[in-house]
């Protein structure tokens, strides 16, 4: 039952990232990022990482994605401004260059010994174990982190405001 | 319960994820796309330490996501408030729009 499920997500995961990268219209780029966050955090919980996986859906899909979603309609953009969009001349590079990254890290993982990693380990990734950890051996790590969301805040706040101009 | 396939089809997962991730940051002249081709790259990335961490019975893999998801909201809100104050002066959002500093 569990290869079917890994698969089955692994293929939409795929599909919506294509999607998302090919897509015209921004909006279909955002709707599909929806799905490709569905997917891989059902692949999380599937590793049995539920936190992680839990925390992807709200944190992405509840207010990253909102607020994209947000700003692509207040930008508002005019029907020739999407339609514009010509291809760079660099695309079959882009393209050349992705194709090259993922043989090669095809070939990666066949050659090291990590192919024959099967048998998973015993680690449940709950909200019980992963807040312990969190909260003792990566207490400053964790407070840190609030520093910098603080300095994110101050700084859309004075760019979107103008502070700094008046 | 123990997941049967391997971490070799994870890993190759999250290649194809950060794969498609970089063929988007490089080809698209859209900034937005630009973003939203980075949070694959991030999220290529989130897949690859979940599967170390759950094949090495190591909960390090999963706390270093949890970090990385903050840093990418972090950088998406500020992104965006950039894309909106770029879309405000220069009235465009294609990146090849913005040439001013071109010699």
């Amino acid at each position: 039952m569990y290869p079917f499920f890994f698969y089955f997500f692994a293929t939409v995961l795929i599909l919506a990232a294509l999607t998302v990268v090919l897509a015209r219209n921004p909006i279909y780029s955002v709707l599909s990022l929806v799905v490709v966050i569905f997917s891989l955090a059902s692949i999380f919980i599937l590793l049995e990482a539920f936190f992680v996986g839990v925390i992807l859906l709200l944190v992405y899909a509840g207010a990253v994605l909102v607020l994209f979603l947000f700003v692509v309609m207040l930008l508002n953009l005019n029907k020739e401004e999407v339609a514009r969009v010509k291809q760079s001349r660099l695309r079959p590079l882009g393209f050349l260059v992705g194709t090259a990254f993922l043989a090669e890290l095809f070939w990666v993982i066949k050659a090291s010994s990590l192919a024959e990693t099967t048998s998973p380990g015993s680690i449940r990734g709950t909200i019980e174990t992963i807040g312990r950890i969190l909260f003792t051996d990566y207490l400053l790590p964790f407070e840190l982190t609030s520093f910098l969301l603080l300095a994110a805040v101050i700084g859309i706040v004075s760019l979107t405001k103008g502070i700094l101009k008046s | 319960m123990t997941s049967p396939f391997a971490l070799s089809h994870c890993l190759l997962l999250s290649g194809i994820l950060f794969a498609i991730g970089l063929v988007g940051v490089t080809t698209s002249r859209n900034v937005l796309k630009i973003l939203l081709s980075l949070e694959l790259l991030l999220n290529a990335a989130n897949l690859s330490f979940v599967s170390f961490s759950r094949y090495h019975n190591d909960y390090a893999g999963q706390l270093v996501v949890f970090f990385v998801m903050l840093v990418a909201a972090a950088e998406v809100a500020i992104g965006l408030a950039i894309v909106v104050l770029m879309y405000r002066s220069a009235k465009t959002i294609q990146a090849d729009d913005l040439r001013d500093l071109r010699w």
